[in-house]
């Protein structure tokens, strides 16, 4: 019996970590819990990413347009609507690879800020919001191509 | 207790190698081998044809009898731009002497803006447009900047991944150019390096 458990859970371990090795990305989201809003109400979310130490991605408004902004993008449904999403500025940075070029950056934490809001009348329920976040990295030497984490949570619209 | 760390330990490998073989397969089956992986000196640079950004098909193998230093780079790339001003410089040095630089622009953009980024790089050699299965015959080309090193043989002499320093890049030219050039024979299966001499970057193969 108990080496029955210890054997799963060391398979469930090992397939966590090879998943893990396999498919890092650079920017991981934090996780958000069930957001709870009135029908009739609204309220501000904060989406909250770190990006790895030896990684920097472009702000929102990098400086130069063939850089790729990082853009969020999230579709709710029918019942609730977002608004006034809102980036953070992003940190003027030169690198080792252009030491006299500043780029518009975001590198450790970062968040985006955002309002749910549920109209009156809104059916009461935990409706689910999708999205993902795109962002092109770089570290000292090299960049990555652009890609895009998923990014998810649940409304819940209470009374 | 020792017979079943053992295990253990074998299980955990084997869920790994399974796993890694998955990710493998899957990309197989969408984008087909990759042939430049892992250590790729020695190995023949896999032909292509290309579109260069003057709309001409371009032939790796049309450039057999020349040292390729083969660029994938991308407009959104800020350490591919410090390269391509050198490999501009090292196109007019040696280009004399058997050099050919070829940028392929792994970019989304349109072509006109990367021949306007290629410019205000001071490009003077042939720009490519990329597609996935030449990032894929060359190992899956994820990081920019990339470079190979292609001797006059059609054999990769050497890769260089991320943002190089400017007096490798030199020695890196100067090791192709010094490949020798055999004018009907297959590439290589070994990269064939003439000894150094003094004036190493002349080539009198041709």
């Amino acid at each position: 019996m108990r080496r029955g458990f210890l054997l799963g859970a060391l398979l469930l371990a090992s397939m966590a970590w090879a998943q893990m090795m396999n498919d890092q990305s650079p920017v991981v989201m934090a996780p958000i819990g069930n957001v709870q809003v009135r029908a009739g109400g609204s309220k501000s979310l904060s989406l909250d990413f770190r990006v790895g130490s030896e990684y920097h991605i472009n702000s929102h408004t990098p400086k130069s347009p063939l850089l790729i902004p990082t853009v969020l993008k999230l579709t709710p449904p029918a019942q609730v609507t977002l608004a006034d999403m809102k980036y953070p500025s992003g940190q003027d940075m030169s690198f080792p690879f252009s030491p006299d070029e500043k780029l518009s950056v975001y590198s450790g934490d970062f968040s985006i800020e955002t309002v749910i809001k549920a109209p009156a009348g809104t059916a009461l329920g935990s409706y689910p919001v999708r999205g993902e976040l795109r962002f092109q990295a770089c570290d000292h030497s090299a960049c990555y191509p652009p890609r895009s984490i998923p990014v998810q949570f649940q409304v819940t619209v209470v009374k | 207790m020792k017979r079943n760390a053992l295990v253990f330990v074998a299980l955990f490998v084997a869920i790994l190698a399974m796993l890694a073989s998955g990710k493998y397969l899957d990309r197989y089956r969408k984008h087909g081998p990759l042939n430049l992986v892992g250590d790729v000196k020695g190995v023949p640079a896999p032909d292509f044809t290309l579109v260069s950004l003057d709309g001409n098909k371009v032939k790796l193998s049309d450039y057999r009898g020349k040292a390729v230093l083969l660029n994938f780079w991308a407009t959104w790339c800020s350490p591919c731009k410090v390269e391509m001003p050198w490999f501009a410089d090292l196109q007019k040095q040696y280009g004399p002497d058997g050099l050919a630089v070829l940028g392929i622009a792994m970019d989304d953009s349109k072509p006109d803006a990367i021949a306007k980024f290629a410019s205000e790089m001071g490009v003077n050699y042939p720009v490519l447009l990329g597609t996935d299965k030449v990032s894929d015959d060359y190992g899956d080309v994820q990081y920019l900047p990339t470079t190979f090193y292609i001797g006059r043989n059609g054999v990769v002499l050497d890769k260089m991944v991320g943002l190089g320093d400017r007096a490798e890049i030199e020695d890196n030219v100067k090791k192709s150019l010094n490949t020798v050039y055999r004018p009907n024979g297959p590439p290589q299966a070994e990269a064939q390096v003439k000894p150094t001499t003094k004036d190493s970057s002349k080539d009198t193969s041709r």
